[in-house]
């Protein structure tokens, strides 16, 4: 399906602005601003899926800060590993093997070059965050009018629960996003923009999501009308669905009211008629089988591991007898089980502490698969493949 | 608990959080190290996007007869000074700030927050 901004945003002549400074129709040919609902705020209009950065220098600057985080990915952590695997064999022991980090943080924590690895990623981090909160705080009543603007309108619906209790664990600022995905007003335009910095600028056009939602296992029956997505986020792998299978009635489900908010406004931009609901993954407010797929994306590791297990039971709940659970996370997959060495036990631990990746830990002492068994579902460990990963869980309800 | 930088009356479906005390992280053994590569990276930020916005700038006047001799000659109006001179004290002010935190958590530390 194309949607509507690929159909007309992709041909569309130099934007208005730029034509009438210049008087040249040969300039640039991104999309010239679509107003594609009354109050859309797109001052420099999109490449495609994806609304440009509203200014040239934010851009640039979000930019510089992907592809520091491209390189650093490589070059530096290529020296720290050296540099980590040279201490612990200096001191005798074997860095292909796990070490409780007691016994790794005297021999690394003052290493330079390690300490130099994890700032040029935290700073780059918090100096893109940071610039992504300031430009939408910045013009707050602009957004926020765009986002009133869709709230209640559709294609699709908008649930939001400003007076349901928001449970503590949810409220970390995971990957030091500022106000993390419930504190802050453009949670998810902030988590939208940070998270292509993230994919290393192969996300821009949701290749990723539409990938998954391309390899997404359909019950036996064949039978799809409805599909839920927990822990939606930006609402990337909703539109996606809502795309594949047009005639379905698709949720995404997420704790983050400024996140489901985006969500549903980003998808009537792309008129695509996904619902959204803010909601705990835990107790959806669905009915019992409601669902013939409930998906999950990145979302198990995000929580504690008793949330996840409640999260299990509740995917069994609201899907049907014969419908399908297929939850993508980092021990989902092929990675399940992997043994840890040195450097990927403090990498990790690093993670957890300086990326607050709060539940990561945890998350990596569940057996999902034996918990998806334990409640119920019949299990295929290697189920059809799933992000980066050649297979992944998957559960059935049974009939 | 924190709260939203964010001061409006209007609704925003934002609640409290949890904040981290990255901030307060030294990789560096020396909060100052940190910090120097932290204005370090902000400013390689600040010279990308001016560079990439001359090269857009450029490519456009090129379109339209600007030639290089006559930006190097250009003058400045009093007023263009004045203004190009508010800018310079946001960059430095953004760039050089950083130098200014105080970090104390070594890489091993535990958690400080109050709820998990």
């Amino acid at each position: 399906m194309i949607d509507r901004r690929t159909l007309f945003g992709a041909t569309a002549a130099v934007g208005s602005f730029v034509g009438g400074l210049f008087g040249s129709k040969s300039a640039s040919a991104s999309a010239a601003p679509m107003e594609m609902f009354k109050g859309d705020v797109e001052p420099r209009g999109t490449n495609q899926r994806l609304e440009r950065l509203p200014k040239l220098d934010l851009e640039s600057y979000d930019n510089f800060l992907t592809g520091l985080r491209i390189w650093s990915g490589s070059a530096s952590s290529k020296t720290s590993r050296s540099r980590f695997n040279k201490a612990i064999t200096d001191a005798g022991l074997d860095p292909r093997k796990d070490l409780p980090l007691e016994k790794i943080f005297p021999l690394v924590e003052n290493d330079t070059y390690i300490g130099t690895a994890a700032r040029l990623r935290t700073s780059g981090q918090q100096l893109m965050w940071s610039a992504l909160q300031k430009h939408f705080h910045e013009n707050a009543d602009a957004y926020l009018d765009e986002m009133e603007a869709t709230d209640t309108i559709g294609p699709g619906k908008l649930e939001l629960n400003p007076d349901m209790e928001i449970p503590s664990y949810t409220k970390h600022e995971i990957h030091i996003q500022p106000g993390g995905y419930v504190g802050d007003a453009f949670a998810g335009h902030i988590y939208h923009y940070g998270t292509n910095n993230f994919y290393r600028a192969e996300n821009y056009q949701d290749e990723i999501h539409r990938n998954i939602s391309s390899q997404m296992p359909t019950p036996k029956d064949g039978k799809v009308l409805r599909i839920l997505d927990m822990g939606c986020g930006s609402g990337q792998l909703t539109a996606a669905l809502k795309e594949r299978f047009p005639d379905a009635e698709v949720w995404g489900i997420d704790i983050g009211g400024p996140m489901v908010r985006y969500s549903h406004m980003r998808c009537i931009d792309l008129g695509v008629g996904a619902n959204f609901r803010q909601a705990l993954a835990e107790d959806t407010k669905f009915d019992d089988g409601y669902f013939d797929i409930v998906t999950s994306y990145i979302m198990h590791h995000e929580v504690p591991a008793h949330k996840s297990k409640e999260i299990i039971d509740e995917a069994f709940r609201v899907l049907r007898p014969g419908g399908v659970y297929f939850p993508l996370d980092f021990e989902t997959g092929a990675g399940r089980g992997r043994g840890k060495n040195a450097y990927s036990r403090f990498s990790s631990w690093r993670d957890h502490r300086w990326n607050e990746e709060v539940w990561r830990l945890e998350y990596g002492s569940v057996d999902f698969n034996g918990e998806m068994r334990k409640t119920g579902f019949e299990v295929v460990d290697e189920g059809p493949p799933g992000w980066r990963s050649r297979y992944n869980v998957l559960g059935t309800k049974p009939v | 608990m924190a709260t939203s930088k964010l001061k409006t009356d209007r609704p925003t479906y934002a609640s409290d959080f949890i904040a981290s005390d990255v901030e307060r992280a030294v990789f560096l053994g020396n909060p100052i190290l940190d910090n120097m590569m932290t204005s370090l990276i902000a400013l390689g930020a600040e010279v990308w996007s001016n560079r990439r916005r001359m090269k857009v700038v450029e490519a456009l006047l090129a379109e339209k007869g600007v030639t290089a001799e006559m930006i190097e000659t250009y003058m400045p109006t009093a007023e263009q000074d004045a203004e190009w001179q508010k800018d310079r004290d946001r960059f430095i002010d953004l760039t050089y700030s950083p130098l200014l935190r105080e970090g104390d958590l070594p890489v091993s530390a535990a958690f400080t927050r109050e709820n998990k």
